[in-house]
């Protein structure tokens, strides 16, 4: 049950969820970066005339959708990286590296399958007169793709790739599970010390709701800022 | 000299053959109109010109090169092959001067400075020097097309394609387009132009093309074309649409 005194000791150990917060934040930053790299990586290599990169590239993704994080996220950790013995330190005097990095890597490569649709579908929805008026000029594939398709192509998904980022905050929590110091290590640590999980679960979801909610209103207001004046 | 000069050209989409050996040459300063009924192969060749569509087998020789072989590096070519689409195709993530001005600063190393002077020149001799900050947007259908059109320019091409430039154009924006078309085909620019406006391709052309069934069934300067057409087909064509 919860109760008053149970949140005042809960949050004599606030601190715990604070260096969550900053450790779900940093997974969720560093998650988006380089997913969002591997996802233009990928959806180029779907719409590519290269086959075989058009082939490795569907599989991954398809791979990545059919199978679950968790899953995912222990074979990073037990499989991929346990022949490595990665540098022992920690980030902002807390976050251990050795389980940060597992975390980073899994919740990037999940993220940049999803990501790569969403990019793809903003390709497509790119009238193939920009790419015929591009080339016309003389630009190559790529400079037309760097400089043409994808600034288009980007802004007219930022909506989802928004989405996407909230949807990684909020997934981001698996990690605790390999000792990844994020906000709900914090709840598991609180529990730990006073042997009540109630409330310090309700703090974790009253905090994941401050950083998603406020996340998704900026992004959309800077989507409109973006979209105003430039209607087709 | 020649400028373009089309040997056999063919080209299928899927079982529909749209191009059945076309064999043409455009001289250098010609202003050549090219008319026809929809889907006779007008835009499909005026497309194969810059390898827009690659056909399936001819030759295509740009002053005097062959495009069509390999190793052929199609991107230089087109820098000096300006063309100009029905649908204006303006990029409209980016001003209206950063249209004009993104593929000489990218492709021929022209400064900011350089570009930006050019990209003024340009926007006053078609009178959208007003809308320089502009983004696309906000233009008018018309001014999006003499956009296109200056935006093909910038590249200071041998050549101009035009494709159905007017077609997709209110009735009333179609003028001020075809003005900016007839002072440019006047300064001795070598152009192409796919048009269904008849008046006009008789205005401006040395030589009017016909072009049906896939093939160029008949081509004279226009004051013959219009007035004594042989070709049955070509016959019935001007009773429809004169």
């Amino acid at each position: 049950m919860l109760s008053i005194s149970g949140f005042q000791k809960a949050f004599e150990y606030i601190d715990l969820i604070k260096q969550g917060m900053i450790c779900t934040l940093s997974l969720s930053a560093l998650t988006v970066l380089f997913g969002f790299i591997l996802a233009l990586v990928l959806a180029i290599c779907r719409l590519s005339n290269f086959k075989a990169a058009k082939f490795l590239a569907t599989v991954y993704v398809e791979v990545i959708r059919a199978t679950p994080l968790l899953v995912q996220l222990f074979i990073v950790y037990n499989i991929l990286l346990a022949g490595i013995s990665l540098p022992k330190f920690r980030l902002f005097g807390f976050i251990r590296f050795e389980r940060f990095l597992p975390g980073v890597i899994a919740l990037s490569l999940n993220s940049g399958a999803y990501l790569s649709e969403i990019i793809r579908s903003g390709i497509q929805s790119i009238d193939g007169g920009q790419t015929e008026a591009a080339r016309s000029l003389g630009m190559t594939q790529w400079q037309n793709m760097q400089l043409i398709v994808l600034p288009q192509a980007i802004k007219n998904v930022l909506p989802a790739i928004a989405n996407e980022f909230v949807t990684i905050i909020k997934e981001s929590s698996i990690c605790y599970t390999i000792g990844v110091q994020e906000i709900m290590y914090g709840v598991n640590s609180i529990k730990g010390a006073t042997f009540s999980i109630g409330e310090p679960l309700i703090i974790a979801a009253v905090v994941y709701f401050c950083l998603t909610f406020p996340t998704s209103k900026i992004i959309a207001y800077f989507e409109r800022r973006m979209s105003r004046g430039d209607r087709r | 000299m020649e400028m373009i000069k089309t040997v056999n050209l063919h080209k299928s989409f899927g079982d529909l053959q749209v191009l059945k050996g076309v064999s043409e040459t455009i001289e250098k300063g010609e202003v050549v109109s090219i008319i026809g009924p929809s889907g006779g192969g007008k835009s499909t060749f005026l497309r194969c010109l810059n390898l827009l569509e690659k056909p399936e087998s001819g030759q295509i020789f740009f002053e005097g090169k062959e495009i069509t072989g390999k190793h052929v590096d199609i991107d230089l070519h087109r820098q000096k092959m300006g063309m100009v689409f029905q649908h204006f195709n303006v990029f409209p993530h980016l001003s209206v001067a950063e249209n004009i001005t993104m593929a000489p600063m990218l492709l021929k190393g022209k400064t900011q400075a350089e570009a930006n002077d050019m990209a003024r020149e340009l926007l006053n001799r078609v009178g959208l020097i007003e809308k320089y900050d502009e983004m696309p947007g906000k233009l008018s259908g018309g001014q999006k097309q003499r956009l296109a059109i200056v935006r093909a320019l910038a590249m200071e091409p041998d050549v101009m394609l035009f494709d159905e430039p007017t077609s997709a154009l209110d009735p009333e924006m179609v003028g001020e387009v075809l003005d900016v078309i007839k002072g440019l085909v006047d300064t001795g620019m070598t152009s192409v132009i796919v048009t269904h406006e008849m008046r006009f391709a008789r205005e401006v052309s040395d030589r009017v093309l016909f072009m049906a069934e896939g093939n160029i069934l008949e081509q004279a300067p226009p004051a013959d074309l219009f007035d004594h057409p042989n070709h049955p087909r070509l016959q019935d064509f001007l009773s429809k649409v004169l």
